[in-house]
């Protein structure tokens, strides 16, 4: 059986979709079966590397593209 | 015109103007936040101008072997690590200089001390959306050290893949995700305790 700080350990693999060996997929379902900690801890998680995925870069502004060009246009 | 496509790079080697800064404009964002991982906004703004003229020369040379933001960025990374050398700093990625921001949430036998909070999750965007665990995230992304904060980066907020992480840092895998998980672990932590206190 797979002690928490383990299942919190390779909670990233789950949240990133990393292949796991069956025997390590079914050791951490079975752990999360049990632990409600650890489910809120999986589950949170994603949560939160979800709303980092949302953020959002906005393109340069032509200003600043003009900038750049203007920058290359100077070092010819 | 898709901005990956042969077609577009073609035109970027001919030095077509107009198609550079297309380029700037899709990608110019993306590398300003890779250099603020590193540097100061200052600094950041200098390296990714830098780093433009570099990619602008260096175009003609590009083999396709890689997506054209894998490359920037990978020119970026390069010119924001040259500005700190010569500040008299170096990036490690090795990261055994760093404990793990949770082993004092667990027992001695591996067990939780204290699980985490329920967490107001809302809807699964809403998680940011306060005004006031934005400006604590700001402050933890701040206090991270760069090499997490330069692959949280990478990975949770540009979307890369784990493969163009490990050639652009020139690291391992393992490397790679025990900087992730450690980057994020600090900023689990410090929503479970803004969940609990309302507080950063």
């Amino acid at each position: 059986m797979l002690k928490c700080k383990e299942v919190v350990d390779r909670a990233d693999a789950l949240v990133d979709g990393t292949p796991l060996s069956w025997r390590e997929h079914f050791a951490l379902r079975m752990h999360l079966l049990m632990c409600h900690h650890c489910r809120r801890y999986v589950r949170q998680l994603h949560a939160l590397v979800t709303s980092l995925n949302g953020k959002n870069t906005p393109p340069a502004s032509d200003e600043q593209v003009q900038g750049i060009l203007d920058k290359l246009d100077h070092e010819h | 015109m898709e901005l990956d496509g042969p077609q577009f790079i073609a035109k970027l080697k001919q030095g077509d103007r107009a198609a550079f800064g297309q380029l700037v404009k899709h990608h110019h964002g993306y590398l300003l936040a890779t250099a603020r991982s590193l540097l100061s906004p200052a600094d950041a703004e200098e390296a990714v101008q830098d780093a433009w003229i570099s990619a602008h020369r260096a175009i003609g040379k590009f083999e396709g072997r890689s997506q054209l933001r894998t490359w920037l960025t990978r020119i970026v990374i390069n010119q924001a690590r040259m500005m700190l050398r010569k500040q008299g700093r170096e990036i490690q990625f090795d990261p055994t200089d760093d404990s793990d921001p949770l082993a004092h949430r667990f027992r001695d036998g591996g067990h939780w001390e204290q699980g985490p909070q329920q967490w107001d999750l809302g809807g699964p965007d809403s998680l940011l959306t306060r005004d006031e665990l934005r400006h604590c995230m700001a402050k933890c992304l701040d206090s991270m050290p760069e090499n997490q904060r330069l692959v949280l980066e990478l990975r949770d907020m540009q979307g890369m893949d784990f493969d163009a992480i490990c050639n652009m840092l020139d690291i391992s895998a393992s490397n790679v995700r025990v900087l992730l998980h450690r980057a994020r672990a600090r900023l689990f932590e410090l929503v479970d305790h803004f969940q609990e206190t309302g507080e950063c």
